[in-house]
């Protein structure tokens, strides 16, 4: 009897969402209530606004030529608008993502030796590659893919959302469906979050390595190299190419990203070139990631199967 | 193959300091080993060398593989209990089953399920909700569900109540122990395990100064009660530790034949404590 390295591998990548649940899913789950409710109680309670303290505004009056102002707007910029629109959420929910994942890769192989479980997953025939690796496709593809499920439910909601108002502008609302690019934004939605982690990939790696390495603090083992690393070039070299090099990559991280918006909003988001997810395949750089990627991640599984345990 | 576990050379420093000095030892199939020693004698240091989870110098073999570099082949067939705390905090009970079941090919997730139904472990119930008592069972009824051939035991009952652990190795014998298997186990409380054991180690600073049978340990070491006025007899015959009880002197002999001890007294077997009190002490 065996069991096929694929599914052990599954179950590992499943054991990584039942312990991190409340950040792969709930957060995302609960920022998109939270919004939603935000939305909707500001539309009830909405109704009567005094606006400078005395007016009582009454939006409701101002609903169909809103609507109406928009069905007459040319095609393409009723598109751009409403794209932008079901964009602008991913800008806080990739935000949000990555900060979770950060975290995420700090514990990864740091917080079982912590609580010791470490012996119990050791004591289970599973090797310390396919364990490691299990973890870096956690953060490269699951947390993407549940921060998108939940990000594509949230848009749905703002077409909706958006209809019903149409509705009481007198409007059917179905320009808005039809200005959406619905399946396009999805689309481009969820590879903008998995190429940003894959093109963080060398910072994830880095921050697992700092991870199964740590005796106490992964945080500052995780970033204090890099400070120290930066500090000894200044003084050696007077010069900061390492820290500019890591600021550039983060930068073009959050460019990616966010790169459906920015040329949305007419390509002045950011100062830097923005790549599309799909040009980064022809990037070197992102090549060269995943091969220091590939570095670190050979240094933590070398220094999982190790270390010490007591 | 009858030896699951061999042993030749077995070294491991931490710094200048030797945990291990050339320990040899072996566990054969169906015997269930006693590893006794004082606190940092270096018996963690030789369970996790068989579970590769450190490194070591010498030759040691489990189940014919290397620990250090095969440890997740190993782990198909051997089975470890730490101690109570290494199961995951935030694991369900049904997750660690699942889990288990996805993981481990000799494990039998109906025979999991009636260990556990015979406890009070509720199966959506986190671990960290669980009494110690209560994950030991859990730990206990997931390790016995593997058909391992070796199962690694370091102070299992560390912690546990009275009830919990008299309990924990009554299982242990009457669901998981046949004539196939072998159990290595570490434990300070002696008492509790002595009548178990078919084998005994002895450690003291990575060393083993005893390697034996029950039965041999009973040929080779006899106590003898001998009353004040047949003391000189006694200790002309070299005992290796003496003590007081009720104005008696109680005599343990090591390779002293009994038809030179039975004139003296009452001759019995020493209790384990009482053997590895007099080993430690030997030529301090």
């Amino acid at each position: 009897m065996n069991i096929s390295v694929g599914k052990s591998f599954k179950a590992l990548v499943k054991r990584e969402y039942w312990e991190h649940k409340g950040a792969i899913f709930y957060t995302p789950a609960i920022m998109a209530a939270i919004f939603a409710g935000l939305m909707l109680l500001g539309t009830i309670t909405g109704n009567n606004v005094s606006v400078n303290g005395h007016d009582s505004f009454d939006y409701m009056e101002y609903l169909p030529q809103a609507v109406e102002q928009f069905e007459n707007l040319d095609e393409q910029e009723r598109s751009n608008g409403v794209q932008i629109g079901l964009n602008a959420p991913m800008v806080m929910f990739g935000f949000v993502m990555l900060i979770i994942s950060l975290f995420y890769c700090l514990g990864a192989l740091y917080d079982e030796r912590k609580d010791r479980s470490i012996l119990f997953w050791k004591s289970l025939p599973i090797s310390d590659t396919t364990t490691v690796l299990s973890k870096f496709v956690a953060v490269c593809f699951l947390i993407p893919l549940f921060y998108f499920g939940v990000l594509a439910v949230f848009q749905l909601f703002l077409l909706l959302f958006a209809t019903v108002v149409a509705w009481f502008g007198g409007s059917s609302g179905v320009t808005i469906w039809t200005s959406s690019n619905l399946f396009g934004v999805l689309f481009n939605g969820l590879f903008s979050l998995i190429i940003t982690s894959l093109w963080l990939a060398p910072l994830w790696g880095w921050l697992m390595l700092a991870s199964s390495w740590a005796k106490k603090v992964a945080f500052l083992w995780g970033t204090l190299p890099i400070f120290m690393i930066s500090v000894a070039e200044g003084m050696i070299f007077h010069s900061s190419s390492f820290i500019e090099m890591v600021g550039e990559r983060i930068a073009d991280g959050f460019a990616i990203l966010n790169s459906n918006m920015h040329y949305l909003v007419g390509a002045d988001m950011f100062d830097i070139h923005v790549m599309r997810w799909y040009e980064v395949f022809s990037s070197m750089e992102f090549w060269a990631g995943l091969f220091v990627t590939a570095v670190f991640l050979a240094g933590a599984v070398f220094t999982r199967r190790h270390r010490d345990e007591s | 193959m009858t030896t699951l576990i061999e042993a030749k050379g077995l070294s491991k420093s931490y710094g200048s300091h030797q945990a291990l000095k050339s320990a040899d030892f072996s566990v054969k199939r169906g015997r269930i080993v006693g590893l006794v020693g004082p606190n940092g004698a270096g018996k963690t240091t030789i369970l996790k060398a068989i579970l590769g989870l450190t490194s070591y110098e010498g030759d040691l073999k489990v189940l014919g593989l290397d620990p250090a570099r095969q440890r997740h082949q190993i782990m198909q067939k051997v089975s470890f209990i730490a101690d109570v705390a290494v199961l995951p905090r935030w694991m369900k009970v049904s997750e660690a089953l699942e889990f288990v079941t996805e993981v481990h090919p000799n494990f039998d997730l109906n025979k999991a399920k009636h260990f556990l139904s015979k406890t009070n472990i509720p199966m959506q119930a986190r671990v960290k909700e669980l009494s110690k008592g209560m994950v030991a069972q859990l730990h206990l009824a997931l390790v016995m569900s593997i058909e391992a051939e070796l199962l690694v035991l370091d102070e299992p009952t560390l912690g546990l109540d009275i009830l919990y652990r008299k309990e924990f190795y009554n299982q242990l014998l009457a669901d998981f122990f046949d004539e196939g298997r072998s159990i290595l186990v570490t434990t300070h409380q002696i008492e509790e395990i002595e009548n178990l054991l078919t084998d005994l180690i002895f450690i003291r600073d990575g060393e083993i100064v005893l390697d034996a049978t029950m039965e041999d340990v009973s040929e080779k070491y006899i106590e003898v009660m001998v009353s004040k006025d047949d003391a000189e007899k006694a200790e002309a015959l070299n005992p290796v530790m003496q003590r007081d009880v009720f104005g008696r002197k109680v005599y343990l002999f090591e390779g002293v034949s009994r038809e030179e001890l039975e004139p003296l007294g009452e001759l019995h077997s020493p209790s384990v404590a009482d053997l590895f009190v007099a080993k430690m002490k030997e030529g301090k």
